[in-house]
């Protein structure tokens, strides 16, 4: 009798770690994100109760290592910049856009200005800007990076190289908006939401520096998950994913993002960022 | 020029051929080459409001808010967990090449390569295929160190006195030889030398921190560039007090323990997937065109590259301008540290400078004269010049203290002019001609100050997962530190003889 309990325990036992496959998600490090764990583990809680499997947020320092992380299956879903996400699609076979914030449907990059340059708000880039010191923020950043030089390159003709007099990578948005707040870099490429939540909380002094332009709408972040979703964890997963992501209301929750809320997203949607990616030839 | 006329077109008072005249004309010839070289470099000053920041990140050094540490344990716990076992394998690999290392050229070239490419390029490598996990970190680690390893430990081995091995009678195996002769000899020194490379072995371990892997680093760069200074404060006071008290908790009788508790902390291992390790290695290394054959297409490929005769030229440049500013940074700090200068108070003082100086990482000393002095070469030659001349400094105090001055009622002064300098010179320039290589090596990690240098395009290539061109350049940064390092050999004080194996 004890023999067949004691067998019944480990059979349960075996049961449960072959069936406890734990899902795994990440978010590309692009703000402020202090807390950063503990905010998203209420992400986690959430999915675990709406997915019916382990859920656990896996921390990452660089947006490459947020796609080497997606690709190497150490991630099953990430939360992706437009560029980053183009790469983890391309590098993983089968792998979807599922949704995008509210905000991303049409996105927006600020140019900021240290107040010495005299600069003020206006329609078009001005033309003044040539031969200042610029900074993007991190080198494979939508927001920071790829879009600002698409516009730069479209208004000017010119590469950020021959139009000003340094060209820096802050690393990521906070950075750069701490940057040209110092003076150290005349102008500054940011994503516009983590302007404005840097804005609300005080944390930039707008005597100092102050936006100069703003961009055009383009998409932006997503969710993307691997094509072997559905093989890992059962048919109908990725609808599950989807679904659950789509029902995020709770404002705690999507202040992580800081999103209003999300909606559905697909691979077409991030089309026209893939081209200017390769046209500036950050993508082959 | 041959050396005879180097010689006779040296000015008046640098002529002639004693050792010490030949070790002030390659000084001076170092500092002219970097003297006429600087226009070449952008050293503009740009200031305006730095000092709001500034403020912040010294008002976070001096009240480091220790209470708001996430979980510092599990770091510092991983962090010396990494560079132990990262030092372990390092020896484990690297030992067995010592000991054929002067009697084979591959080996030689080998392990130079290995050593010529700089952790943090290591650890980028080992991400795409491991992930992040300790697999990349202990591989980041003990790689370079094994031929590190192999290299310093061969040249003590070299230096085994011989009287014991042939006082042995005929027919003894060249195991017990080496096991009863000659190795209990040096055994000293290797442990001195390993403790030394553990000490790098825990930067590393912080720097990898830097690329993702949850060490101390991974948490000091989050809160230093999101701008929590206290927090940031607080870890960098941590490590100051870790690397500080190595001797304490790094104690020979503990170390068993260490080794064996902290493998523990390393998991949990990956999965490794082979298909991807093969794609890896077969063909994302591997330019398209090379892979098919097709020479045209090599060429256009080649054309992509972004410019790399400007990033030899900056990373040559500004390795040329870290040597000599730690040169001068050496020169003036190591009396701070030696006993023979000073008092108590002063000596104390001087020791805690150099070792925040040699631990704080170079990137960030690099942020912090990035906001004071604006985006240009100089920021990145101030962080070169004092950490690794913080670092010289050291081991010349230490060198000096081991020296007994001979002339008495020399006053400071005269002390270090004429008692001290000439005496620890030689080695201080042998330690400089070596360190010139490592300087090289992380002129690299500085491409956030957008100078691009060989290591601002590799990090790019790594972003944009041009994996082909990344293992291309990382094998032109190799090429040229080899080359670096010929030259230092070259030049370097050859009738020193570097008692302390420490120094390299």
């Amino acid at each position: 009798m004890r023999w067949l309990a004691v067998t019944a325990l480990a059979l349960s036992l075996f049961a449960q770690t072959a069936s406890a496959q734990t899902f795994r998600f990440t978010a590309i490090p692009d703000e402020d994100q202090s807390r950063l764990v503990e905010r998203f583990q209420k992400v986690a809680d959430y999915l675990e109760r709406k997915l019916e499997v382990d859920v656990e947020y896996v921390p990452v320092k660089s947006y490459s290592a947020a796609v080497s992380a997606f690709r190497n299956d150490q991630v099953q879903l990430a939360w992706f910049g437009g560029l980053s996400g183009v790469q983890a699609r391309r590098l993983v076979l089968g792998s979807q856009a599922l949704a995008q914030g509210v905000e991303d449907a049409a996105f927006h990059s600020y140019f900021i200005a240290h107040q010495s340059t005299g600069l003020e708000s206006a329609e078009r880039l001005p033309k003044a800007i040539e031969g200042l010191s610029f900074t993007f923020g991190a080198k494979t950043s939508t927001s920071g990076r790829l879009m600002p030089e698409h516009f730069l390159q479209e208004r000017f003709g010119k590469s950020p190289q021959e139009l000003f007099s340094r060209v820096g990578f802050s690393g990521d948005h906070s950075r750069t908006i701490a940057l040209v707040e110092a003076g150290t870099y005349d102008i500054g490429a940011v994503n516009f939401s983590v302007w404005n939540a840097a804005v609300e909380d005080g944390r930039v002094d707008t005597d100092k520096v102050q936006v100069i332009w703003k961009s055009p709408a383009y998409t932006d972040y997503q969710w993307t998950i691997r094509g072997d979703a559905d093989e890992r964890f059962g048919d109908g997963f990725t609808v599950k994913v989807r679904q659950a992501l789509l029902d995020m209301h709770n404002p705690e929750l999507l202040a992580s993002f800081p999103r209003s809320g999300f909606i559905p997203a697909d691979n077409d949607d991030y089309a026209p960022i893939e081209t200017v990616a390769e046209s500036l030839g950050l993508l082959r | 020029m041959p050396r005879a006329e180097a010689i006779s077109a040296a000015p008046g008072g640098l002529r002639g051929d004693s050792p010490g005249l030949r070790l002030a004309r390659r000084s001076l010839t170092l500092i002219a080459a970097c003297v006429v070289l600087l226009p070449l470099a952008d050293m503009a000053v740009i200031t305006r409001d730095p000092w709001s920041e500034l403020g912040r990140m010294l008002s976070g050094m001096a009240w480091p808010h220790w209470w708001s540490l996430p979980s510092p344990i599990g770091a510092i716990a991983l962090t010396v967990a990494v560079a132990l076992w990262g030092t372990l394998l390092g020896i484990l690999l690297g030992f067995p090449l010592a000991l054929v290392f002067s009697r084979s050229r591959l080996v030689r070239a080998g392990c130079a390569f290995v050593r010529a490419i700089h952790e943090l390029f290591w650890a980028l490598l080992f991400l795409q295929v491991f992930g992040l996990t300790a697999v990349t970190a202990l591989a980041a680690l003990a790689i370079p160190y094994a031929g590190i390893f192999a290299k310093v430990y061969a040249e003590i081995l070299e230096q085994t006195p011989p009287a014991p091995r042939d006082a042995l009678p005929p027919g003894v195996g060249r195991v017990s030889r080496f096991v009863y002769a000659e190795l209990p000899l040096v055994w000293e020194r290797l442990a001195a030398y390993t403790r030394y490379r553990f000490e790098c072995a825990m930067r590393a371990s912080v720097l990898l921190g830097f690329v993702g892997l949850p060490t101390l680093g991974f948490h000091l760069e989050s809160a230093f560039r999101e701008g929590r200074y206290h927090e940031a404060g607080a870890l960098l006071w941590l490590f100051y007090l870790l690397i500080a008290s190595l001797g304490v908790w790094g104690h020979r009788r503990l170390l068993p323990l260490l080794v064996v508790g902290s493998a523990f902390l390393l998991g949990p291992w990956p999965r490794i997937d082979g298909d991807l390790l093969w794609r890896f290695v077969s063909r994302d290394l591997w330019p398209a065109p090379l892979r098919e054959g097709d020479w045209a297409g090599l060429l256009a490929w080649l054309g992509e590259i972004p410019e790399l005769l400007p990033a030899i030229g900056n990373t040559l440049l500004l390795g040329l301008m870290g040597t000599v500013g730690a040169l001068l940074v050496a020169l003036a700090l190591w009396p701070l540290a030696s006993r023979h200068f000073g008092n108590r108070a002063t000596r104390l003082g001087g020791r805690g400078l150099l070792i925040a100086l040699r631990s704080t990482p170079e990137l960030m000393l690099a942020f912090i004269f990035l906001l004071l002095l604006g985006p240009s070469m100089l920021p990145a030659w101030l962080a070169l010049a004092l950490h690794n001349g913080a670092l010289i400094a050291f081991l010349a105090a230490r060198h000096a203290d081991a020296l007994q001055p001979g002339m008495p009622g020399l006053n400071a002064s005269g002390r270090y002019a004429y008692e001290l300098l000439p005496r620890i010179y030689p080695g201080l320039l042998a330690l400089l001609f070596y360190r010139a290589e490592v300087i090289i090596r992380e002129t690299a990690i500085l491409g956030m100050l957008g100078i691009a240098t060989l290591g601002f395009h590799i990090d790019s290539s790594f972003a944009y997962l041009m994996f082909d061109q990344a293992f291309f350049l990382l094998l032109v940064t190799a090429a040229l530190n080899l080359g670096v390092d010929a030259l230092s050999r070259r030049f370097r004080p050859r009738d020193v003889v570097l008692d302390d194996p420490c120094s390299r």
